[in-house]
């Protein structure tokens, strides 16, 4: 049976619901291994979240309003239009009618960094590219989330020449990994749904890395005289 | 002399190239009915000027200008070739030179401009320098690029040549 007789709507819809289902057993594997390490390190979940949100005043939100805030950040999750290489083929494959993103809310991909929450990086970045990519992560308001998309966006793939970024981690925090050469839009499906769950737990790839100015200066001023 | 291309069109081209350089035609060669002339470097602008110049020729599209490296060659390991295209007549031709480590090419730009992309990429790719050229920068390279990188001798395989510009990220 070729693949234009195969009853489409079946086969691959149950094909993705156990790519999904194999996803969030390994999820909730790494959530008992990550509670085990705390309850192990004794430290509280607030550490690992950064803490309550302070505002300038001192003003502190709560770890639950900020669950409540991700919850509602997760379904209209609006990505940066942008497309690097031939990854971009199978993001807007997954833009379309067929896979339709936009069941999840993903589907305004917004064409201005200042409009989006995060970034597909799909397809190779060259050297002259990299500049430009960090400058539009930069522009992208926090919070902000980051999927690298394709074995070139991870790690060069097998460019590895004069030309050729070797992961596009080594430039900006990277969240969800989506292997493949190209992955299929039902891969980047299922890491689109990893990092709506980050946004449901507010967690971002930079916590441990970025420093916000205005938390500091509180900090500075509760610990002087 | 015989007329060995197929397309009546292209042997006048050649009936026309031959009589007006003869000798100075260094080599010919048609293949599936392609026509392609090999001239040295001091007769690069005067074969191009002519092509584009004369009326069975018109040649008014540069389609593609590009270098090549072949080191088995020693004596002249770089080459230069250009794809005409004529939309008056609707034939193409490909004229070839080859030069030495070090020697420059005259410019076309004065007869296509389009040429001054192509010349940037030769120059990048190749090192091939074009007197004349109005611009002669990096065009897919970063500025601070050093080296050649479609050169043989270019190395194959890790991050050489160039280095990330984050630092340029506010100027672009």
């Amino acid at each position: 049976m070729g693949i234009a007789d195969r009853p489409f709507h079946h086969a691959a819809d149950s094909e993705v619901r156990a790519a999904l289902e194999h996803g969030a057993v390994l999820q909730r594997e790494a959530v008992l291994r990550r509670e085990a390490a705390l309850s192990r390190a004794a430290v509280s979940d607030e550490d690992v979240l950064g803490g309550p949100v302070r505002f300038p005043g001192g003003i502190a939100m709560p770890v639950q309003i900020e669950r409540v805030l991700g919850f509602g950040r997760s379904f209209s999750f609006w990505p940066l239009l942008f497309g690097l290489a031939c990854c971009a083929i199978e993001m807007m494959a997954l833009g379309g009618s067929r896979f339709d993103m936009s069941r999840f809310g993903m589907e305004a991909m917004r064409a201005s960094p200042r409009h989006a929450d995060g970034m597909i990086v799909a397809g190779w970045c060259s050297i002259k590219m990299a500049p430009r990519v960090v400058r539009l992560y930069e522009q992208i308001p926090d919070p902000k989330w980051v999927l690298a998309m394709g074995s070139c966006a991870i790690s060069g793939n097998i460019w590895d020449t004069y030309n050729v970024v070797q992961g596009i981690d080594s430039l900006i925090p990277v969240d969800v990994y989506v292997p493949g050469c190209p992955p299929r839009p039902e891969a980047l499906w299922q890491g689109l749904e990893m990092v709506r769950d980050r946004v449901k737990q507010s967690a971002h790839a930079y916590d441990g890395l970025r420093r916000i100015p205005a938390r500091e200066a509180i900090a500075e001023g509760e610990a002087g005289p | 002399m015989k007329v060995w291309t197929t397309s009546p069109t292209l042997a006048a081209v050649a009936t026309e190239l031959e009589r007006r350089f003869g000798p100075r035609l260094l080599e010919r060669a048609e293949f599936r009915g392609e026509l392609t002339y090999t001239v040295g470097p001091s007769d690069w602008v005067d074969m191009l000027r002519f092509c584009k110049d004369a009326s069975e020729l018109a040649f008014d599209q540069l389609e593609c200008l590009f270098g090549d490296h072949l080191p088995e060659r020693t004596a002249a390991p770089l080459e230069v070739v250009a794809h005409l295209v004529s939309h008056t007549h609707g034939h193409r031709l490909r004229v070839k030179t080859s030069l030495a480590e070090g020697q420059a090419l005259p410019t076309v730009t004065f007869l296509w401009p389009s040429a001054g992309f192509d010349e940037r990429e030769a120059w990048e790719m190749f090192g091939i320098v074009f007197d004349g050229h109005p611009d002669l920068r990096r065009l897919l390279t970063t500025d601070d690029f050093e080296g050649h990188p479609l050169r043989k001798d270019f190395p194959l395989q890790g991050t050489v040549g160039g280095r990330i510009r984050t630092d340029l990220r506010g100027k672009i």
